[in-house]
């Protein structure tokens, strides 16, 4: 048993895991941020402005087909070697689900609110921050949890391309066939993204218990 | 941003020549109705009839096709949408607080958006809430959710009064409710006129509501308004049929001469029942889990008498029982004239009582019930 801890650690410490670890949610979170800014901001977008809402999801629907594989390389002359490729990749990935959910969100809201609202006098953009907003959060959260999925599949890709992160550590081991690391460093991704999805979810959930709609009985 | 404060008190309000046409068919057809300041004013007809389309065309909610809409002379036309219903307090059947607010971010929501700053948009929440008998502490920071109906719509009508609003448009405000609790808010509702005298035009469909509530009552029918007037010239001197079929309460009573309590009685819902031995913190969650605002007190099979969820919110604090604070209620025989009932009734100003075989129950007499089993 701890001949197998030793072995781990020794290999931790040989990959330089903890940097890489941290390289690897650096790069996470910067996309994951730049993506619900961008996602949000279409999503309100094409809500205020009707017309635009078909062209534009189905533009991203477009982006969204590419392979990512694809995807990074067709960056790399743009935004060379780095992290670079893989935070624009990660960000172009996930801005549809955010975008497309936070317009669902903004346009599912049920009518008898926002004709409420408009009766007690609120402006078209008082009932947009008041009332559209946090009422589609639930499902902006959701939107944000797919998001998060993808990102964190585009950012291990990038060790392809030189990015660091656990992405890094798996080409690595690939190359070497050290099957030891391949193992370690993939279980490794795959528990970091289940304890972030987790995360995510349990926010979803509390968005859901404190602004899910909900209809008065009777 | 503030909106100005469009009038201070209502002189009149004229609709003239108002028309309203969806597709081929008119709403509202040329409707003329000049609303005086200060009174109460229902709107009554089938469904259908054009009342609801009336009331949201004076918040400019629905514009009209044709016709002017004046407020104290001025047109509405000319107003900004949103100043107007800021000045326009509005309360519908369906509530709508909205779910993600407290109770009292609810109420204070247009006092924020006018730019009220946090004590004093606090102050006025509590004071709205004391004023529709909702005590501040308990229910400020709780949501729509956890409240039952009547609470619900108590809030609601403390949302449409925040700004002070020198007019008000309620829509079947009551209409959702079950008629004990119907009863309850009318009789609120009747001192809270009382206390803001403020103009109010008032939809239902129920006349009993009408008679009760209204200074004048508006009748619309196919779009058109058939005859506006108080109650008694209604009555006395209605235009044509469908006026006088919907006030003739001749006809109701009727036969009530030949008729006993117990032919009229509703059976006692175990939903109203609770224990004298029950301290009044208790009783008020219990009543508000069965969505119910009035409770009647037995104890070991003994009548107490009845209890209301507004005065056991006022004596919560210091945990009495409910047997010694319960009211006496009227009790009848299952045998006694309902005629003779309902008179006593109205005299003492009850609109229930309790019919009583001996120690047993029979059932509970509610004015309203009655009323509506006789048509």
């Amino acid at each position: 048993m701890t001949g197998i801890v030793r072995e781990i650690v020794m290999l931790w410490e040989k990959h330089l895991l903890t940097m890489r670890t941290i390289e690897h949610l650096q790069m996470f979170s910067t996309a994951l941020t730049i993506s619900v800014i961008i996602g949000v901001s279409v999503g309100i977008f094409i809500y205020t402005r009707p017309r635009t809402a078909s062209p534009v999801l189905n533009f991203l629907n477009i982006l969204e087909t590419i392979p990512d594989l694809a995807l990074l390389v067709i960056l790399l002359p743009l935004l060379r070697l780095g992290t670079g490729p893989t935070i624009a990749a990660s960000v172009i990935y996930s801005i549809l689900p955010i975008a497309r959910n936070t317009y669902t969100g903004l346009k599912g809201v049920d009518d008898q609110y926002i004709y409420v609202a408009e009766a007690i006098g609120l402006s078209p953009r008082d009932i947009l921050l008041k009332v559209r907003i946090p009422m589609s959060l639930p499902l902006i959260a959701g939107g944000i949890r797919i998001a998060l999925v993808f990102i964190m599949g585009v950012v291990t890709l990038g060790g392809l391309v030189a990015a660091g992160g656990l992405g890094t550590v798996l080409q690595n081991g690939i190359q070497l066939y050290e099957k030891d690391v391949i193992l370690l460093a993939g279980l490794w991704t795959g528990i970091l993204a289940v304890i972030l999805d987790l995360g995510a979810g349990r926010i979803e959930k509390k968005l859901y218990e404190r602004y899910g709609t909900w209809q008065p009985h009777r | 941003m503030p909106t100005q404060r469009l009038f201070e008190r209502i002189e009149s309000i004229e609709l003239q020549q108002i028309s309203k046409k969806y597709g081929s068919r008119f709403a509202v057809e040329s409707l003329d109705l000049s609303i005086e300041g200060g009174e109460l004013l229902i709107l009554i007809g089938p469904s259908g009839s054009g009342k609801t389309t009336t009331l949201r065309m004076i918040n400019r909610m629905i514009e009209p096709d044709a016709g002017n809409i004046l407020i104290n002379g001025q047109n509405i036309i000319q107003l900004d949408p949103v100043s107007l219903r800021r000045n326009i307090g509005y309360v519908i059947q369906n509530i709508g607080l909205f779910p993600h607010m407290t109770i009292g971010e609810n109420v204070g929501l247009v006092p924020k958006l006018e730019g009220w700053d946090e004590i004093r948009t606090t102050e006025r929440v509590r004071h709205l809430l004391d004023f529709v008998s909702l005590p501040p502490d308990r229910f400020i920071k709780r949501y729509p959710r956890q409240l039952s109906g009547g609470q619900q719509q108590r809030v609601g009508l403390a949302r449409a009064l925040a700004m002070n609003p020198p007019l008000l448009l309620m829509d079947e405000p009551f209409g959702a409710l079950d008629p004990i609790l119907r009863k309850q808010l009318q009789k609120e509702f009747l001192e809270i006129k009382k206390e803001i005298g403020r103009t109010i035009v008032f939809i239902t469909h129920d006349i009993e509501e009408a008679f009760r509530l209204g200074d004048r009552i508006a009748i619309m029918d196919n779009a058109r308004l058939v005859q506006v007037g108080a109650p008694e010239d209604l009555i006395f001197e209605p235009v044509n049929d469908l006026v006088a079929d919907i006030v003739d309460t001749d006809r109701k009573f009727k036969h009530m001469d030949t008729l006993n309590v117990k032919d009229l009685m509703t059976p006692l819902d175990a939903k109203y029942i609770l224990d004298g031995s029950m301290d009044a913190r208790n009783a008020v969650e219990i009543m508000k889990d069965r969505d119910t605002e009035i409770g009647i007190v037995f104890e070991n099979g003994i009548l107490i008498g009845k209890v209301e969820m507004v005065n056991l919110l006022k004596h919560e604090e210091s945990h009495p029982f409910l047997r010694d604070i319960a009211k006496p209620m009227k009790v009848f025989a299952p045998r006694d004239s309902v005629a003779t009932a309902l008179s006593e009734m109205k005299k003492s100003g009850e609109y229930m009582a309790m019919v009583m075989n001996g120690d047993t129950v029979g059932g509970m007499l509610v004015s309203d019930e009655v009323l509506l089993k006789l048509i």
